[in-house]
Protein backbone atom coordinates (compact mmCIF):
# COMPACT_ATOMS: atom_id res chain seq x y z
CA UNK A 1 0.00 0.00 0.00
CA UNK A 2 1.64 3.38 -1.14
CA UNK A 3 0.71 7.06 0.80
CA UNK A 4 -2.04 8.20 -1.82
CA UNK A 5 -4.32 4.78 -0.88
CA UNK A 6 -3.12 5.13 2.60
CA UNK A 7 -3.74 8.60 3.69
CA UNK A 8 -7.21 8.19 2.50
CA UNK A 9 -8.23 5.32 5.17
CA UNK A 10 -5.96 6.82 7.98
CA UNK A 11 -8.73 8.51 9.93
CA UNK A 12 -10.89 5.12 9.23
CA UNK A 13 -8.24 2.88 11.17
CA UNK A 14 -8.16 4.94 13.94
CA UNK A 15 -11.83 5.09 14.06
CA UNK A 16 -12.37 1.45 14.11
CA UNK A 17 -13.78 1.18 10.92
CA UNK A 18 -10.98 -0.53 8.62
CA UNK A 19 -10.27 -4.40 9.57
CA UNK A 20 -9.38 -7.52 7.68
CA UNK A 21 -6.33 -7.36 5.19
CA UNK A 22 -6.47 -3.36 3.86
CA UNK A 23 -6.43 -3.32 7.81
CA UNK A 24 -3.15 -5.62 8.08
CA UNK A 25 -1.99 -3.84 4.55
CA UNK A 26 -2.45 -0.43 6.40
CA UNK A 27 -0.67 -1.53 9.42
CA UNK A 28 2.22 -2.50 7.84
CA UNK A 29 2.39 1.04 5.75
CA UNK A 30 1.71 2.42 9.04
CA UNK A 31 5.26 0.68 10.73
CA UNK A 32 7.22 1.89 7.66
CA UNK A 33 5.84 5.68 6.92
CA UNK A 34 6.66 8.22 9.31
CA UNK A 35 3.91 10.64 7.50
CA UNK A 36 1.22 8.48 7.88
CA UNK A 37 2.21 7.22 11.04
CA UNK A 38 2.14 10.70 12.52
CA UNK A 39 -1.19 11.27 11.10
CA UNK A 40 -2.47 8.67 12.83
CA UNK A 41 -1.29 9.02 16.50
CA UNK A 42 -2.42 13.06 15.89
CA UNK A 43 -6.24 10.96 15.16
CA UNK A 44 -5.49 9.28 18.72
CA UNK A 45 -3.77 12.44 20.52
CA UNK A 46 -6.78 14.51 19.70
CA UNK A 47 -9.13 11.53 21.22
CA UNK A 48 -7.58 10.74 24.08
CA UNK A 49 -7.63 14.90 25.16
CA UNK A 50 -11.02 15.11 23.81
CA UNK A 51 -11.67 12.15 26.05
CA UNK A 52 -9.98 13.77 28.79
CA UNK A 53 -10.87 17.16 28.89
CA UNK A 54 -13.94 18.11 27.35
CA UNK A 55 -16.92 17.45 29.76
CA UNK A 56 -19.46 14.86 29.31
CA UNK A 57 -22.93 15.95 30.73
CA UNK A 58 -25.06 13.02 32.00
CA UNK A 59 -28.58 13.66 32.65
CA UNK A 60 -29.07 15.27 35.98
CA UNK A 61 -31.28 13.92 38.83
CA UNK A 62 -33.99 16.66 38.64
CA UNK A 63 -33.67 15.93 34.51
CA UNK A 64 -34.66 12.34 35.56
CA UNK A 65 -37.42 13.22 37.17
CA UNK A 66 -39.05 14.97 34.97
CA UNK A 67 -39.10 12.86 32.54
CA UNK A 68 -40.34 10.56 34.99
CA UNK A 69 -43.25 12.70 35.72
CA UNK A 70 -44.06 13.57 31.84
CA UNK A 71 -43.97 10.08 31.19
CA UNK A 72 -46.18 9.04 33.93
CA UNK A 73 -48.36 11.70 33.03
CA UNK A 74 -48.33 10.94 29.36
CA UNK A 75 -49.61 6.87 30.45
CA UNK A 76 -52.23 8.21 32.36
CA UNK A 77 -53.49 10.05 29.90
CA UNK A 78 -53.06 7.11 27.14
CA UNK A 79 -56.74 7.11 25.18
CA UNK A 80 -55.64 3.21 24.40
CA UNK A 81 -55.85 1.71 27.67
CA UNK A 82 -59.73 1.02 28.88
CA UNK A 83 -60.06 1.87 32.36
CA UNK A 84 -62.83 -0.61 34.18
CA UNK A 85 -65.51 0.91 36.10
CA UNK A 86 -64.23 1.79 39.64
CA UNK A 87 -66.85 1.57 42.41
CA UNK A 88 -66.34 2.63 45.80
CA UNK A 89 -64.31 -0.46 47.48
CA UNK A 90 -61.78 -1.10 44.61
CA UNK A 91 -61.38 2.92 44.60
CA UNK A 92 -60.56 2.18 48.19
CA UNK A 93 -58.36 -0.24 48.40
CA UNK A 94 -57.11 0.69 45.13
CA UNK A 95 -55.84 3.92 47.13
CA UNK A 96 -54.58 2.19 49.83
CA UNK A 97 -52.51 -0.18 48.09
CA UNK A 98 -50.98 3.01 45.80
CA UNK A 99 -50.04 4.61 48.89
CA UNK A 100 -48.25 1.71 50.06
CA UNK A 101 -46.40 1.17 46.87
CA UNK A 102 -45.65 4.81 46.97
CA UNK A 103 -43.76 4.21 50.28
CA UNK A 104 -42.11 1.06 49.39
CA UNK A 105 -40.82 2.56 46.34
CA UNK A 106 -39.54 5.63 47.82
CA UNK A 107 -37.57 3.78 50.06
CA UNK A 108 -35.90 1.08 47.40
CA UNK A 109 -35.07 4.44 44.78
CA UNK A 110 -34.04 6.01 48.03
CA UNK A 111 -31.34 2.83 49.11
CA UNK A 112 -30.62 2.28 45.35
CA UNK A 113 -29.78 6.01 44.42
CA UNK A 114 -27.13 5.74 47.82
CA UNK A 115 -25.75 2.39 46.22
CA UNK A 116 -26.10 3.93 42.74
CA UNK A 117 -23.85 7.26 43.72
CA UNK A 118 -20.87 5.28 45.98
CA UNK A 119 -20.78 2.74 43.00
CA UNK A 120 -20.67 5.55 40.44
CA UNK A 121 -18.10 7.60 42.67
CA UNK A 122 -15.68 4.49 41.93
CA UNK A 123 -16.34 4.36 38.41
CA UNK A 124 -15.52 7.70 38.01
CA UNK A 125 -12.68 7.83 40.52
CA UNK A 126 -11.05 4.86 38.26
CA UNK A 127 -11.56 6.55 35.09
CA UNK A 128 -9.99 9.78 36.68
CA UNK A 129 -7.14 7.54 37.80
CA UNK A 130 -6.95 5.79 34.41
CA UNK A 131 -7.06 9.02 32.52
CA UNK A 132 -4.01 10.55 35.12
CA UNK A 133 -1.84 7.75 34.72
CA UNK A 134 -2.24 7.98 30.72
CA UNK A 135 -1.52 11.80 30.36
CA UNK A 136 1.60 11.80 32.64
CA UNK A 137 2.85 8.80 31.40
CA UNK A 138 3.19 6.67 34.44
CA UNK A 139 1.10 3.66 32.83
CA UNK A 140 3.32 0.88 33.82
CA UNK A 141 5.49 0.66 36.84
CA UNK A 142 6.47 -2.81 35.83
CA UNK A 143 6.95 -4.10 32.17
CA UNK A 144 6.40 -6.88 31.81
CA UNK A 145 4.20 -9.52 29.65
CA UNK A 146 5.38 -12.29 32.22
CA UNK A 147 2.87 -12.93 34.92
CA UNK A 148 5.59 -14.42 37.29
CA UNK A 149 7.13 -10.63 36.98
CA UNK A 150 4.49 -8.67 37.40
CA UNK A 151 2.37 -10.66 40.46
CA UNK A 152 5.78 -10.73 43.07
CA UNK A 153 6.28 -7.02 42.35
CA UNK A 154 2.12 -6.49 42.87
CA UNK A 155 2.29 -8.89 46.00
CA UNK A 156 5.44 -7.30 47.44
CA UNK A 157 4.09 -4.13 47.90
CA UNK A 158 0.05 -5.41 48.31
CA UNK A 159 -1.41 -6.78 51.84
CA UNK A 160 -3.12 -9.25 48.92
CA UNK A 161 -1.93 -10.92 45.64
CA UNK A 162 -3.76 -10.64 43.17
CA UNK A 163 -4.50 -13.56 40.33
CA UNK A 164 -2.53 -12.01 36.99
CA UNK A 165 -2.86 -13.56 33.63
CA UNK A 166 -1.47 -12.64 30.37
CA UNK A 167 -4.21 -13.39 27.81
CA UNK A 168 -2.53 -12.46 24.58
CA UNK A 169 -3.92 -15.38 22.85
CA UNK A 170 -7.01 -14.50 22.77
CA UNK A 171 -5.85 -10.73 21.92
CA UNK A 172 -5.95 -9.35 25.18
CA UNK A 173 -1.65 -8.70 25.99
CA UNK A 174 -0.67 -8.11 29.26
CA UNK A 175 2.06 -5.12 29.17
CA UNK A 176 2.51 -4.41 32.81
CA UNK A 177 1.34 -3.17 36.17
CA UNK A 178 1.64 -0.34 38.70
CA UNK A 179 -0.09 0.55 42.23
CA UNK A 180 -2.59 3.01 42.24
CA UNK A 181 -5.49 4.23 44.59
CA UNK A 182 -9.06 3.83 44.46
CA UNK A 183 -11.44 5.32 47.00
CA UNK A 184 -7.58 6.24 48.92
CA UNK A 185 -7.11 2.10 49.14
CA UNK A 186 -4.16 0.98 47.71
CA UNK A 187 -4.69 -1.20 44.40
CA UNK A 188 -3.34 -3.22 42.24
CA UNK A 189 -3.56 -2.16 38.50
CA UNK A 190 -3.22 -4.79 35.94
CA UNK A 191 -2.35 -2.74 32.21
CA UNK A 192 -3.66 -4.74 28.92
CA UNK A 193 -3.36 -3.78 25.34
CA UNK A 194 -5.89 -4.69 23.21
CA UNK A 195 -5.60 -3.31 19.25
CA UNK A 196 -4.43 0.44 19.87
CA UNK A 197 -6.15 0.45 23.15
CA UNK A 198 -5.26 0.57 27.07
CA UNK A 199 -7.05 -1.39 29.43
CA UNK A 200 -6.65 -0.66 33.11
CA UNK A 201 -7.97 -3.52 35.04
CA UNK A 202 -8.04 -2.31 38.96
CA UNK A 203 -7.95 -5.48 41.70
CA UNK A 204 -8.81 -5.70 44.92
CA UNK A 205 -10.23 -8.14 47.58
CA UNK A 206 -14.11 -8.72 47.13
CA UNK A 207 -15.70 -6.05 49.55
CA UNK A 208 -18.38 -6.05 51.37
CA UNK A 209 -19.91 -2.83 49.43
CA UNK A 210 -23.07 -3.26 47.15
CA UNK A 211 -21.50 -4.24 44.01
CA UNK A 212 -21.14 -1.51 41.20
CA UNK A 213 -23.13 -1.77 38.38
CA UNK A 214 -21.53 -4.54 35.32
CA UNK A 215 -20.79 -1.55 32.73
CA UNK A 216 -21.28 2.07 33.16
CA UNK A 217 -19.87 4.99 30.66
CA UNK A 218 -17.94 7.81 32.36
CA UNK A 219 -17.17 11.10 30.23
CA UNK A 220 -16.86 8.16 27.51
CA UNK A 221 -14.78 5.59 28.87
CA UNK A 222 -16.14 2.06 29.29
CA UNK A 223 -15.51 0.84 33.26
CA UNK A 224 -16.72 -3.03 33.53
CA UNK A 225 -17.33 -4.96 36.45
CA UNK A 226 -16.63 -8.56 37.71
CA UNK A 227 -16.54 -10.47 40.77
CA UNK A 228 -14.40 -13.39 40.94
CA UNK A 229 -11.63 -15.65 42.43
CA UNK A 230 -12.27 -13.40 45.71
CA UNK A 231 -11.08 -10.41 44.17
CA UNK A 232 -13.39 -7.35 42.20
CA UNK A 233 -12.45 -6.58 39.00
CA UNK A 234 -12.79 -3.03 37.39
CA UNK A 235 -11.73 -2.34 33.52
CA UNK A 236 -11.65 0.87 32.39
CA UNK A 237 -10.86 1.07 28.89
CA UNK A 238 -11.97 3.01 25.58
CA UNK A 239 -12.29 -0.06 23.79
CA UNK A 240 -16.48 -0.71 23.39
CA UNK A 241 -18.53 -2.35 25.58
CA UNK A 242 -19.14 -5.69 23.86
CA UNK A 243 -15.25 -5.99 24.31
CA UNK A 244 -14.88 -5.08 27.79
CA UNK A 245 -17.49 -6.69 29.54
CA UNK A 246 -16.78 -9.84 28.33
CA UNK A 247 -13.06 -9.20 29.03
CA UNK A 248 -13.24 -8.67 32.71
CA UNK A 249 -15.44 -11.13 33.26
CA UNK A 250 -13.05 -13.78 31.76
CA UNK A 251 -10.97 -12.52 33.73
CA UNK A 252 -12.71 -12.64 37.38
CA UNK A 253 -13.11 -16.54 36.56
CA UNK A 254 -12.24 -18.81 39.07
CA UNK A 255 -11.39 -21.43 36.52
CA UNK A 256 -9.27 -19.46 34.90
CA UNK A 257 -7.06 -18.11 37.76
CA UNK A 258 -3.93 -19.63 38.48
CA UNK B 1 -44.84 -5.30 28.39
CA UNK B 2 -46.49 -1.70 28.27
CA UNK B 3 -44.83 1.11 26.03
CA UNK B 4 -44.17 3.25 29.74
CA UNK B 5 -42.47 0.02 30.63
CA UNK B 6 -40.53 -0.48 27.13
CA UNK B 7 -39.45 3.32 27.32
CA UNK B 8 -38.29 2.35 30.81
CA UNK B 9 -36.36 -0.76 29.48
CA UNK B 10 -35.10 0.34 26.77
CA UNK B 11 -34.46 4.32 26.60
CA UNK B 12 -33.70 5.12 30.07
CA UNK B 13 -30.64 3.72 30.18
CA UNK B 14 -29.66 6.48 27.26
CA UNK B 15 -30.66 9.23 28.69
CA UNK B 16 -27.19 10.56 29.53
CA UNK B 17 -26.01 9.83 26.06
CA UNK B 18 -29.37 11.93 25.05
CA UNK B 19 -28.46 14.62 27.49
CA UNK B 20 -25.07 14.39 26.60
CA UNK B 21 -25.98 14.98 22.68
CA UNK B 22 -28.60 17.81 23.05
CA UNK B 23 -26.16 19.93 25.91
CA UNK B 24 -23.46 19.63 23.05
CA UNK B 25 -25.69 20.47 20.38
CA UNK B 26 -27.48 23.45 22.30
CA UNK B 27 -24.39 24.73 24.72
CA UNK B 28 -26.90 25.71 26.86
CA UNK B 29 -28.28 23.74 30.28
CA UNK B 30 -32.00 24.55 30.15
CA UNK B 31 -32.37 24.14 26.49
CA UNK B 32 -30.99 20.87 26.39
CA UNK B 33 -32.92 19.52 29.19
CA UNK B 34 -35.99 20.83 27.17
CA UNK B 35 -34.63 19.14 23.94
CA UNK B 36 -34.49 15.86 26.16
CA UNK B 37 -37.60 16.31 27.46
CA UNK B 38 -39.44 16.56 23.96
CA UNK B 39 -37.49 13.54 22.48
CA UNK B 40 -38.98 11.70 25.48
CA UNK B 41 -41.97 12.18 24.74
CA UNK B 42 -41.55 11.25 21.04
CA UNK B 43 -39.53 8.43 21.91
CA UNK B 44 -42.50 6.96 24.34
CA UNK B 45 -44.49 7.50 21.36
CA UNK B 46 -42.73 5.90 18.59
CA UNK B 47 -41.91 3.25 21.27
CA UNK B 48 -43.14 0.34 18.74
CA UNK B 49 -41.27 1.13 16.17
CA UNK B 50 -37.69 0.03 17.96
CA UNK B 51 -36.50 -3.22 17.49
CA UNK B 52 -33.71 -5.36 18.78
CA UNK B 53 -30.75 -3.82 20.55
CA UNK B 54 -30.35 -0.44 18.47
CA UNK B 55 -32.13 1.57 21.59
CA UNK B 56 -28.95 4.20 21.59
CA UNK B 57 -28.96 5.23 18.00
CA UNK B 58 -32.67 5.24 17.80
CA UNK B 59 -33.03 7.40 20.83
CA UNK B 60 -30.03 9.58 19.61
CA UNK B 61 -31.58 9.95 16.31
CA UNK B 62 -34.90 11.42 17.86
CA UNK B 63 -33.01 13.68 20.46
CA UNK B 64 -31.53 14.66 16.78
CA UNK B 65 -34.39 15.54 15.59
CA UNK B 66 -36.21 17.36 18.89
CA UNK B 67 -33.24 20.03 18.46
CA UNK B 68 -33.30 20.95 14.95
CA UNK B 69 -37.21 21.42 15.59
CA UNK B 70 -36.38 23.58 18.35
CA UNK B 71 -33.37 25.31 17.18
CA UNK B 72 -35.78 25.99 14.03
CA UNK B 73 -38.19 27.83 15.85
CA UNK B 74 -35.82 29.34 18.46
CA UNK B 75 -32.36 29.94 16.59
CA UNK B 76 -33.23 29.60 12.80
CA UNK B 77 -29.90 31.77 12.56
CA UNK B 78 -27.89 29.05 13.44
CA UNK B 79 -28.48 25.91 11.03
CA UNK B 80 -28.52 28.74 7.98
CA UNK B 81 -25.59 30.38 8.64
CA UNK B 82 -22.94 27.96 9.84
CA UNK B 83 -20.51 27.48 7.92
CA UNK B 84 -17.45 27.48 10.32
CA UNK B 85 -16.16 30.86 9.68
CA UNK B 86 -16.71 31.59 13.32
CA UNK B 87 -14.41 29.15 14.17
CA UNK B 88 -11.91 30.10 11.69
CA UNK B 89 -12.08 33.70 12.48
CA UNK B 90 -11.49 32.28 16.15
CA UNK B 91 -8.73 30.68 15.38
CA UNK B 92 -6.78 33.14 13.55
CA UNK B 93 -7.53 35.76 16.46
CA UNK B 94 -6.35 33.04 19.18
CA UNK B 95 -3.29 32.56 16.60
CA UNK B 96 -1.25 35.72 17.61
CA UNK B 97 0.41 34.12 21.03
CA UNK B 98 0.55 30.95 21.74
CA UNK B 99 1.95 31.73 25.64
CA UNK B 100 -1.11 34.28 25.69
CA UNK B 101 -3.19 31.59 24.91
CA UNK B 102 -1.69 29.49 27.53
CA UNK B 103 -1.78 32.13 30.00
CA UNK B 104 -5.90 32.29 29.60
CA UNK B 105 -6.63 29.58 31.43
CA UNK B 106 -6.95 25.89 32.03
CA UNK B 107 -7.06 24.02 28.70
CA UNK B 108 -9.65 21.96 29.08
CA UNK B 109 -11.94 24.97 29.17
CA UNK B 110 -9.97 26.37 25.84
CA UNK B 111 -10.43 22.84 24.34
CA UNK B 112 -13.88 22.32 25.27
CA UNK B 113 -14.61 26.10 23.68
CA UNK B 114 -12.72 24.78 20.92
CA UNK B 115 -15.21 22.16 20.26
CA UNK B 116 -18.53 24.44 21.47
CA UNK B 117 -17.63 26.83 18.43
CA UNK B 118 -17.05 23.83 15.94
CA UNK B 119 -20.08 24.33 12.96
CA UNK B 120 -23.50 22.51 14.10
CA UNK B 121 -22.60 19.92 11.57
CA UNK B 122 -19.32 19.07 12.57
CA UNK B 123 -19.84 19.13 15.99
CA UNK B 124 -22.66 16.48 15.94
CA UNK B 125 -20.23 13.69 13.97
CA UNK B 126 -17.63 14.79 16.73
CA UNK B 127 -19.32 14.38 19.49
CA UNK B 128 -21.13 11.06 18.21
CA UNK B 129 -17.82 9.37 17.20
CA UNK B 130 -15.30 10.51 19.94
CA UNK B 131 -17.76 10.76 23.26
CA UNK B 132 -20.43 8.33 22.68
CA UNK B 133 -18.19 5.98 20.08
CA UNK B 134 -20.37 5.33 17.25
CA UNK B 135 -19.87 3.77 14.48
CA UNK B 136 -19.76 5.41 10.88
CA UNK B 137 -22.57 3.63 10.16
CA UNK B 138 -24.48 4.32 13.32
CA UNK B 139 -23.31 8.53 12.94
CA UNK B 140 -24.53 7.99 9.02
CA UNK B 141 -28.26 6.82 10.28
CA UNK B 142 -29.09 9.58 12.93
CA UNK B 143 -27.39 12.23 11.61
CA UNK B 144 -29.46 11.19 8.22
CA UNK B 145 -26.17 11.86 5.46
CA UNK B 146 -23.90 9.52 3.50
CA UNK B 147 -21.03 7.84 5.43
CA UNK B 148 -18.47 9.72 2.90
CA UNK B 149 -20.09 12.87 4.04
CA UNK B 150 -19.99 11.63 7.98
CA UNK B 151 -15.87 10.89 6.98
CA UNK B 152 -15.45 14.07 5.61
CA UNK B 153 -17.02 16.03 8.15
CA UNK B 154 -15.11 14.36 11.03
CA UNK B 155 -11.83 15.22 9.12
CA UNK B 156 -12.96 18.47 9.06
CA UNK B 157 -13.77 19.08 12.62
CA UNK B 158 -10.72 17.03 13.60
CA UNK B 159 -8.42 19.47 11.42
CA UNK B 160 -10.60 22.39 13.13
CA UNK B 161 -9.56 21.67 16.28
CA UNK B 162 -5.95 20.47 15.75
CA UNK B 163 -5.36 24.05 13.93
CA UNK B 164 -6.28 25.41 16.98
CA UNK B 165 -3.29 26.85 18.68
CA UNK B 166 -4.31 25.46 22.01
CA UNK B 167 -3.52 22.03 20.94
CA UNK B 168 0.20 23.00 19.99
CA UNK B 169 0.37 24.58 23.70
CA UNK B 170 -0.90 21.45 24.94
CA UNK B 171 2.05 20.01 23.28
CA UNK B 172 4.08 22.17 24.37
CA UNK B 173 3.15 21.67 27.87
CA UNK B 174 3.86 17.80 27.73
CA UNK B 175 7.24 17.17 25.89
CA UNK B 176 7.89 19.99 28.76
CA UNK B 177 6.86 17.64 31.61
CA UNK B 178 9.28 14.94 30.26
CA UNK B 179 12.62 17.03 30.46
Amino acid sequence: MNCNEAVTLVAAYADGEIDGPRGDLLKKHLLGCAGCATQYQSVLALRAQLRAEIPYFPASPALRARVGAVIGAMDAALPSRPRPAIDRWRWLTGGALAGCTATILAWVLGTAVIDWRASDDLAVDAVTTHVRATLSNRLIEVASSDRHTVKPWLSARLDYSPPVQDLADEGFALTGGRLDTLKSQPVATLVYRYRQHTIDVFVRPASAHAPPPALRTVRGFNVAHASGSGMDWLAVSDVSADVLSPFVQRLARADAAP
Amino acid sequence: MSDVNRFEELVLPHLDAGHNLARWLTRNPDDAEDVVQEACLRALKYIGALHGNEARAWFLTIVRHAFYDWCRSNRPAEITHDDGSAIEMAIDDAAIDPEQAALRGAESRLLANAVAELPLAYREVLILRELEELSYKEIARIADIPIGTVMSRLARARSLLQRSPLMYVIGERKSGYER
